[in-house]
């Protein structure tokens, strides 16, 4: 299992010779940091689902000594474990460039790479090879375009949700956030697994 | 073990190797309990099939010309080398009546089909 | 014998496609070559078998054991070639074996480099650059590092040229010095199977046709020659395939002995290949 984590980082030495750039890119142009830790934790997942959405790839990890379910956890365990690791050279690179930010900034990144995660993954067991990433790009654009309507609808037409959610304390705010996206996240998980299993090569 | 396995030839290749083994031992080429090469390596030598020295082995066991013994290979079997020749000498004694009662038949002389025999013998 | 693969009454449907129930025994210690034309469910077989795809009924065991409760126990023990390169083409030789090595309890390296060395493989050329025959050494390397029990290959000669083809025929046969050791490789170039396959398992439309030893197939087989007044209702029955022309016909019996009962001295017998036994039974006897 671990190997299969780790074979990530040997499938995409080079793209990580340009990980480091995009990251500083994103610190000079001064984006959020929010922003930056959430694109920085999406580059090493998304980038073995371009891998792996060849058919060979899954031929070749199903030969291999693996069951169907340690493949799938695998990419489930991966995506936090790079995650955290992106954040952390994220987070040095802030420091280095004398950029504050705050542990919430870390926590909403991680929070939102985690439940962008968990919709999309099952999403690349059920499109074809070669559609995901046109799927992925348009539902990305959608979810932003929307976002700002369905936010200043949700404020004025479900005043009692946003009556609980500006009174509710910091930290029952987010204690819930994670909760939901922590079972978003499980909900996701097993589904994938369900779907690869059933899958043919 | 010099074995010559003709592709061309009708006889199936495992009675080739069987023929050929066979003749080893009668003419005494392989001793009693000389190691015979494995079947295995035997086959890969051979560029042939496993299942086909297999079965050429399989029928010198069965005519008594070697024994196996698992783990440690196949040996000419301690057989009555003697016994065979004289075997066979009664086959080629039997079959020269034969060619010289026909001979008699005709009038050829001794002479003759002597050398009849040896050009024949020689060819 | 031990059978190392087993399949009994397995079915999978495609939309276009399906193969039949079917049962097939490979025997552990020999070579079972797998052959029929392109289509005839050769790779679907395969597929089944590496538990890339399931069955939709029947039951296949490996090793004696369930897919379902031992994958991995038994993956551990096969290695695999497939026709065409599944590992990642952007990467070397040696990180590729970054990746499968640790999969495997019995990797042993210094066997890996020994066949690379053999092959004369490139370590640090992205697999994209190497030629078919490279790619297929390159596989055939991987696959050989385990000391893996049961080599399968789905089409591994496809596309090489004739002196490589002897090359990995030979280093086959080296591989079977080791009894324990069982091969089964699909093939639609049947020449590669006349000297080195124990059985034959032949496909054709999604049916197996049958899975008999060489000697089996050679005696059961032949292809008959001779005149077209021999031929009737009642004796033609002894042949899978009759093929006329003007000068007489040509068939194929898989019964000898009923052919030599039959017709005696009257027809020629000549021993039937791979290939002819491919072609003929193609025809089958209901379309003549």
């Amino acid at each position: 299992m671990f190997n299969l984590i780790r074979r990530d980082v040997i499938l995409q030495k080079r793209q990580l010779i340009i990980f480091i750039p995009f990251i500083l890119f994103f610190i000079i142009m001064g984006v959020p940091p929010v922003l930056t830790f959430l694109v920085s934790s999406i580059f090493i997942p998304f980038n073995t689902y371009a891998y792996d959405e060849k058919a060979e790839t899954n031929i070749l990890l199903n030969s291999l000594p693996y069951t169907r379910a340690e493949i799938i956890a695998s990419r489930y365990l991966g995506a936090i474990v790079y995650m955290i690791l992106s954040i952390g050279v994220t987070s040095l690179a802030l420091f280095a460039f004398n950029q504050s930010f705050t542990i919430a900034d870390v926590a909403i990144g991680s929070g939102l790479f985690l439940l962008f995660a968990g919709l999309t993954f099952p999403l690349f067991q059920i499109f074809k090879p070669g559609y995901i990433t046109t799927v992925i790009l348009i539902s990305f654009v959608i979810l932003t375009l929307i976002a700002r309507p369905m936010i200043s609808f949700i404020a004025e037409h479900l005043t009692a949700i946003t009556d609980f959610i500006a009174n509710a304390s910091i930290l029952a705010l987010y204690t819930g956030a994670a909760l939901a996206i922590l079972t978003v996240y499980v909900i996701s998980w097993g589904i994938t697994t369900i779907i690869y299993q059933r899958k043919a090569f | 073990m010099k074995i010559i396995i003709s592709n061309s030839s009708k006889e199936p290749i495992y009675e080739q190797i069987t023929n050929q083994i066979k003749s080893f031992i009668l003419a005494g080429e392989l001793r009693e309990g000389a190691a015979i090469p494995s079947m295995r390596k035997l086959a890969k030598d051979l560029q042939v099939s496993v299942i086909t020295t297999k079965r050429a082995y399989e029928e010198l066991e069965k005519a008594g010309f070697i024994y196996s013994i698992v783990g440690k290979g196949s040996f000419v079997a301690e057989q009555n080398v003697e016994v065979m020749r004289e075997k066979k000498l009664r086959v080629i004694e039997e079959q020269l009546s034969a060619v010289i009662a026909n001979s008699r038949e005709m009038g050829l002389s001794l002479d003759e089909l002597q050398q009849l025999m040896k050009i024949l013998y020689e060819e | 014998m031990e059978n190392v693969v087993e399949l009994k009454n397995v079915t999978k449907k495609f939309k276009d496609f399906s193969v039949k129930p079917i049962d097939l025994q490979v025997k552990q210690g020999f070579i079972t070559g797998f052959i029929g034309e392109n289509g005839a469910g050769k790779s679907t077989t395969i597929k089944m078998m590496m538990n890339l795809l399931r069955p939709d009924a029947g039951e296949i065991k490996v090793f004696g054991l369930d897919y379902r409760t031992h994958e991995k126990a038994i993956k551990q023990r096969i290695g695999f070639v497939y026709d065409g390169n599944v590992f990642f083409e952007g990467l070397n030789l040696k990180d590729i074996k970054r990746i499968v090595a640790p999969a495997y309890q019995r990797w042993d390296d210094a066997l890996f480099y020994q066949y690379v060395e053999k092959f004369q493989l490139p370590l640090n050329k992205a697999m994209k650059t190497f030629s078919k025959g490279m790619q297929m050494k390159a596989s055939l390397a991987v696959a050989l590092s385990h000391h893996a029990e049961l080599i399968i290959m789905d089409e591994p000669t496809a596309g090489l040229d004739p002196i490589f083809r002897r090359e990995l025929l030979g280093l086959l046969q080296e591989l079977m010095i080791d009894g324990d050791r069982t091969i089964f490789f699909s093939t639609h170039i049947t020449t590669d199977l006349d000297r080195i396959a124990d059985y034959i398992a032949f496909m054709q439309g999604g049916n197996l046709v049958f899975n008999q030893s060489v000697h089996d197939v050679a005696e059961n087989y032949a292809l008959v020659k001779g005149g077209l007044d021999l031929l009737d209702r009642d004796t033609e029955q002894a042949f899978v395939h009759v093929q006329r022309a003007s000068t007489g016909f040509e068939a194929l019996t898989d019964n000898i002995q009923a052919v030599k009962d039959i017709f005696g001295d009257t027809v020629l017998m000549e021993r039937a290949s791979l290939e002819d036994i491919m072609y003929y039974s193609k025809g089958g006897v209901s379309h003549v």
